[in-house]
């Protein structure tokens, strides 16, 4: 790949390391857990290797590695199981990323610990059943009362509530404020008046929960209050501008996975006596996806390194996401037209990827959300 | 327990057929582009292996290898599984040494090493399968050797082998120092962690070359190779099928059987 000359030895060894694992552990069971089986071996597995709090420092139990090493991890992972990158993404950028950068040293010891070492899974509760983009005029209500949080409301579509042992969960002080009423918590999703209803049954990404969380009266005692208080929509938008450097590896590893397969397709499948792969109008199509798949690489590798150099990347990381995950949409159709027939059927398995790339375009921001950002940036 | 593992870096055979290419002019192997070469497959048994002993008995593991830079990477993988040293053999003076030569150029890295209680190998390497090195190593080195371990048990001094057999298992006590080998039943070779790739990353890897371990050159190298490679090529595999036609199924048995005894297949 054209990008080996510009990572470190360190950043190759752990993609490399990424794609080992997700060969042997992650592929045998990908089409498995895409029909909606949790991933619950590999998430033991990933804990074990030092994957499930990736960028969180070794002192808090994570594996401590840069942005771009685990951006090119979550690359590895996308490029052959959609619903375990999902897993990975929702743990590392949107809770432990967010608990390191925004906790306090208590907060990091009781939370962030069992989190980073894979002993606890997390969720991020942003949306809410009547809001989704427009994250500032959230519903859900936080009221102080005797010496606690007092929470009520509704968080819908959230990735591993399922599973979680905790979520980052966002709720209001006081809506007239809008935006800077907004506070960020971390609530155990055993408390009593927090209530998990069945997944929601969804297009694609089967082994990763997507369920409603209703909260009726959840009592959250003062040190859960992730940074200050009005403090929420910042770090809920922080959280999403690294997120999105996730979103755009995964997208550019769904990318990848069907590029090979379409490529190892086109070789083998004879039409009119003759491979598939002889016909320009096929060869155009992996054409495309191998340039795009380098195009979005080296995208979210630029976020990737502005992050990691202290910079500001949130133009560049929405560049990327827009990019990388409308490419990838665009290549899961493709993936499946090479292989014809076959493409549609759920033995062959693109069209996986296919319904996984939609939702890239969908969650940590709208693909038409994160274009007015783009513009914003560049009209500001 | 300090334990010597010795590892070589191969191409990776896990790749279609099609892709695998042999240059028949330089009666090479051509490495396919954008596959990053691998560790030889029985070597990660072995290196798993040296770290469960290292787990239950203390001590020290160190890694050699006789290969060119790009050989760093392998080194640096098993660092991160769990190593503790290696120690990168390479010299212009090393090229195209035969196993006999190979195992010499180890052979005078160890004694450079001084003392140890184990070296550790894989049974035979993925890309020649000639199983010789080790063998070789131990003979240079004039140490018990025991090949193809299936189970590895340390009572005190000595060590308790289970081999493996073609028709069943041998089991073996060897005392230490010695040198073993592992075969595919003897673990399952774990991942790298996060951890310890950081670790292995920050990791200095010192290069000896004949000098520094006191190798005669003229015995090491293509010059000193006793053996010579004469053809190499692709086989060219085709399938035919072929149907046994039959009135009872004891009738089609027997008709397969006669059939595959005239082409030597049984
Ligand atoms: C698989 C999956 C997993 C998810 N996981 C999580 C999770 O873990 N946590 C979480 O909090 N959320 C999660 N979500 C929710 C996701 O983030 C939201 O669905 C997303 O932000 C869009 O919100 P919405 O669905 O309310 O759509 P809306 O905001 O209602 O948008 C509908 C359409 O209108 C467009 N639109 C809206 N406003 C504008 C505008 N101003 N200009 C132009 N176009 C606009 C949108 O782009 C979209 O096309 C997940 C969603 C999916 C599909």
């Amino acid at each position: 790949m054209f990008s080996e000359d510009i990572l470190t030895e360190e950043q190759r060894m752990v993609r490399d390391m990424v794609r080992g694992f997700s060969r042997k552990e992650l592929a045998p069971r990908a089409a498995e857990t895409d029909l909606g089986s949790f991933p619950e071996d590999a998430a033991k597995k990933m804990a074990e290797l030092g994957l499930m709090g990736i960028a969180v420092p070794a002192e808090y139990g994570g594996g401590g590695v840069d942005p771009v090493s685990a951006a090119l991890a979550m690359e590895e992972i996308s490029a052959v199981c959609p619903s375990t990158s999902v897993i990975f993404a929702v743990q590392n950028s949107l809770v432990c990323d967010p608990i390191f950068a925004f906790g306090s040293e208590i907060q990091k010891k009781e939370f962030l610990r069992p989190l980073a070492s894979g002993e606890k899974l997390g969720c991020f509760g942003l949306t809410e059943p009547s809001v989704g983009s427009d994250a500032a005029s959230l519903q859900t209500t936080a009221i102080r009362s005797e010496g606690h949080w007092r929470l009520e409301g509704a968080k819908r579509f959230i990735s591993n509530s399922g599973e979680a042992d905790l979520c980052l969960l966002f709720a209001t002080t006081d809506k007239s404020l809008r935006h800077k009423g907004v506070s960020a918590f971390i609530v155990d999703m055993n408390s009593p008046g927090i209530e998990v209803a069945k997944p929601e049954r969804k297009l694609g990404l089967g082994g990763s929960s997507v369920c409603e969380i209703r909260i009726e009266g959840a009592e959250v005692p003062p040190e859960c209050l992730l940074g200050s208080e009005g403090q929420g929509f910042e770090i809920a938008m922080k959280t999403l501008d690294a997120g999105r450097i996730g979103v755009a590896a995964q997208a550019t590893g769904f990318i990848r996975a069907c590029l090979a397969a379409s490529v190892a397709y086109a070789r083998e499948r004879e039409t009119f006596g003759r491979p598939i792969s002889d016909y320009q109008a096929i060869q155009w199509k992996v054409a495309d996806m191998a340039t795009e798949i380098e195009a979005a690489r080296l995208l979210y590798l630029k976020a990737a390194r502005l992050k990691q150099k202290g910079l500001s990347f949130s133009g560049e990381a929405a560049m990327a996401k827009v990019f990388a995950s409308d490419a990838a949409q665009r290549a899961g159709s493709e993936a499946v037209q090479v292989h014809g027939g076959n493409g549609y059927m759920r033995d062959y398995p693109v069209e996986k990827f296919y319904r996984a790339a939609k939702a890239a375009q969908i969650y940590e921001g709208t693909n038409e959300i994160l274009r007015e950002v783009i513009a914003k940036h560049l009209m500001e | 327990m300090d334990i010597i593992v010795c590892i070589k870096q191969v191409l990776d055979h896990d790749i279609p057929p099609r892709d695998f290419k042999v240059d028949e002019e330089k009666r090479a192997v051509v490495p396919p582009a954008n596959v990053p070469p691998i560790i030889s497959n029985f070597d990660e048994y072995a290196i798993e292996e040296a770290i469960t002993l290292k787990e239950a008995n203390g001590g020290k593991i160190t890694l050699l290898t006789v290969g060119d830079e790009s050989s760093r990477d392998s080194l640096k993988k098993c660092l991160a599984m769990g190593c503790d040293e290696a120690i990168l053999l390479n010299d212009s003076a090393f090229e195209g040494s035969d196993s006999f030569g190979i195992a010499r150029i180890l052979a005078g890295a160890i004694k450079k090493i001084g003392s140890f209680d184990i070296i550790l190998c894989g049974r035979l390497s993925s890309d020649w399968s000639f199983g010789t090195t080790a063998l070789a190593l131990a003979e240079a080195l004039d140490l018990p050797s025991v090949s193809q371990l299936q189970k590895l048990e340390a009572n005190g001094d000595t060590l308790r082998c289970e081999r493996v057999l073609e028709d069943g298992e041998e089991i073996v006590e060897v005392s230490m120092p010695c040198l073993l080998t592992a075969s595919n039943e003897i673990n399952t070779p774990r991942l790298p962690s996060v951890k310890g790739i950081l670790m292995a990353s920050r990791k200095q890897i010192p290069v000896w070359g004949a000098g520094d371990i006191g190798v005669d050159t003229s015995q090491v190298g293509a010059g000193a190779a006793t053996l010579e490679l004469t053809k190499l090529y692709k086989p060219d595999y085709s399938t035919l099928c072929e149907f046994i036609e039959a009135d009872s199924l004891e009738e089609a048995a027997e008709k397969l059987a006669t059939r595959l005894r005239e082409d030597k297949i049984i």
